[in-house]
């Protein structure tokens, strides 16, 4: 060792502030999801599509006055409003990937690592932060999306009239923002995984469309109980008003739904934790 | 202080640190040489916890980087300065960091105002050219205001101007006491910058020493010599044991480079077979010079150019 000049060694900074904690993270997380201009814009486009294609579903089958859907049912300001929410949970579950795969693509997670090493910690606070807003942001959507079709059905006297009070709508445009949070969280999860933008959503598309109609090929002996549990289709019963005699009840497919979604987040925080970032 | 122990790591086959150790003190620059592929940025990966060593440690003040309470007030880093996402401004970018890692939001807007980026705070970093974003992971770097501080080739692509301020930048931070570690493959640069280097190839040590020790140690003698009459004195330089690098035909100048005997012996060689010397002169190397020397066995790819001089 050579002159080393010991007279000044640097101390840590802001030594009078306690460490970092989950708060802090959820903190960091929270202003990283509203300063990326990208969420903001997928979000708008997001409320525009779905509240749009409901009011125009709702428009057309206000003007179609005699037809039936085809389980005989009676149309009502949920069918228009049910429709347009296809799409919507598509963008939650692009949302989703992307606040995890964008920090990959960017090289940022490297940084967020160095902020935050506790890496389950970063993950926790990644999936709070992206859950509550998300969540707030597609409950007030829901239900802004339901008054819009209630009142382009309500002015057509010979629809039934459902209201939030009607049996079971509550629960529907309630559990529609629970549903396309958790489609949110699937994202998320999937892209902590995968860390890559497009092989996340087309996993996550795979996983909610493409597979559940190969395995409809299969004998219905095998297909039935399935299509039935198959995770999203299980916690899509959330937003729907009635179901078959066999199917799981709503709550129950929520939470089979969310068990899912737990363990995909606990693979995503233990690969998260082994692997070399 | 940097304390690295036996640090190894593979990825696949091939063998990326090879049991490496050194420490790296405050108070002073230390530079992390080696060519292309030599295992530096995998290692101050290991050092940062972003890469997990297969063997031994790297600790900072005796701590994994895992196990620091508050990591960025205790080291701050510097690794790939366009690590941000391009939709957010440089502020935002900062603010996520501070609120990370516990440290006052008011220090944003000094670390901005430090590297001079208090301007563009509020521009997207995504329209940031290489100098502005090495400036703004600079930014984040400082923070925290931490003891130890580690750059990857914090050089690369800036203009002088963003050069001479990164260098005084870093002999300023080691002088306030800071642990400095700036990894390069620019020998000037670091001969510039650093007092201490810390030199590997392909993942194993191969020199850490003080800079002027480094090149008095590994220079050796190099002597130029320059006669009319080159094919009389040559054979009997090699036979007092000097060593003829450029054979005294490829030089334009027709000088002859002569390593392993000193000026005053060629001059008394050549004065005893009566040849005429026009020029007699020991060469001083350089820092670059003894950085191609040592690591010339270890760089990954050779030039066939470079190959075909020897």
């Amino acid at each position: 060792m050579t002159q080393v000049p010991t007279q000044t060694i640097a101390k840590s900074g802001f030594p009078e502030l306690g460490p970092p904690g989950l708060l802090d993270t959820m903190r960091s997380e929270w202003t990283k999801l509203k300063t990326l201009r990208s969420t903001l814009v997928t979000l708008a486009i997001a409320a525009v599509l779905v509240i749009g294609l409901s009011a125009l579903l709702s428009l057309v089958i206000a003007a179609n006055q005699s037809s039936e859907t085809k389980h005989g049912s009676h149309p009502t300001a949920l069918s228009g409003f049910q429709g347009g929410w296809g799409i919507g949970g598509l963008a939650f579950m692009v949302l989703g990937v992307l606040a995890i795969s964008n920090e990959y693509s960017s090289g940022l997670i490297g940084v967020s690592l160095l902020a935050t090493p506790k890496r389950a910690r970063l993950l926790i606070a990644k999936v709070l932060v992206f859950s509550v807003s998300m969540f707030v942001v597609a409950e007030v959507m829901s239900f802004i999306d339901f008054f819009i079709c209630h009142a382009i059905i309500s002015a057509y006297p010979s629809f039934p009239n459902v209201s939030l009070t009607t049996h079971l709508v509550l629960r529907v445009v309630i559990g529609m923002g629970i549903f396309v949070t958790l489609v949110g969280l699937l994202g998320l999860g999937t892209g902590a995984l995968l860390r890559n933008t497009a092989g996340s959503i087309v996993a996550c598309v795979a996983f909610i469309f493409v597979l559940p109609g190969i395995l409809s090929a299969l004998p219905d002996s095998w297909s039935n109980p399935i299509g039935e549990y198959w995770p999203t289709a299980a916690g899509e019963r959330l937003t729907e008003l009635a179901h078959g005699p066999n199917t799981l009840s709503a709550w129950w497919g929520a939470a089979e739904f969310t068990l899912f979604i737990a363990v995909l987040l606990l693979l995503a925080g233990y690969a998260l934790s082994k692997r070399n970032a | 202080m940097i304390q690295v122990r036996n640090l190894t790591k593979h990825f696949g086959p091939n063998i990326a640190v090879d049991n490496l150790s050194f420490e790296v003190q405050a108070g002073r620059v230390t530079g992390f040489l080696g060519p292309n592929g030599a295992g530096k940025t995998t290692t101050l990966r290991m050092i940062l916890g972003l890469i997990r060593p297969e063997k031994g440690t790297a600790t900072v003040d005796g701590v994994t980087y895992q196990g620091l309470r508050a990591p960025m007030r205790e080291v701050g880093a510097v690794l790939d300065a366009k690590a941000y996402q391009p939709g957010r401004k440089a502020r935002d970018h900062l603010l996520a960091l501070a609120q990370a890692s516990r440290i006052p939001v008011k220090r944003v807007d000094e670390v901005l105002g430090f590297v001079g980026l208090s301007d563009v705070a509020n521009r997207r970093a995504g329209n940031f050219s290489l100098g502005m974003a090495q400036r703004l992971g600079i930014a984040g770097a400082l923070l925290g205001d931490p003891p130890v501080l580690i750059f990857d080739e914090p050089v690369n692509g800036l203009d002088p101007e963003g050069i001479v301020w990164i260098r005084t930048l870093m002999q300023g931070l080691a002088a306030q006491g800071r642990t400095v570690f700036v990894s390069s493959h620019l020998m000037s640069e670091m001969a510039l910058t650093a007092s201490h280097v810390i030199v590997i190839g392909r993942g194993h040590m191969i020199a850490d020493s003080e800079v002027e020790d480094l090149i008095k140690r590994n220079s050796g003698i190099v002597v130029r010599l320059r006669t009319p009459k080159a094919e009389v004195v040559v054979p009997r330089l090699v036979a007092a044991g000097g060593k003829i690098q450029t054979g005294g035909n490829g030089e334009d100048d027709g000088a002859i480079v002569v390593t392993g005997l000193e000026a005053a012996a060629i001059g008394d060689i050549a004065f005893q077979a009566g040849v005429p010397v026009h020029e007699l002169s020991p060469v001083e190397a350089s820092l670059e010079d003894v950085f191609m020397e040592l690591t010339r066995d270890d760089v990954e790819f050779h030039g066939t150019a470079a190959g075909a001089v020897q």
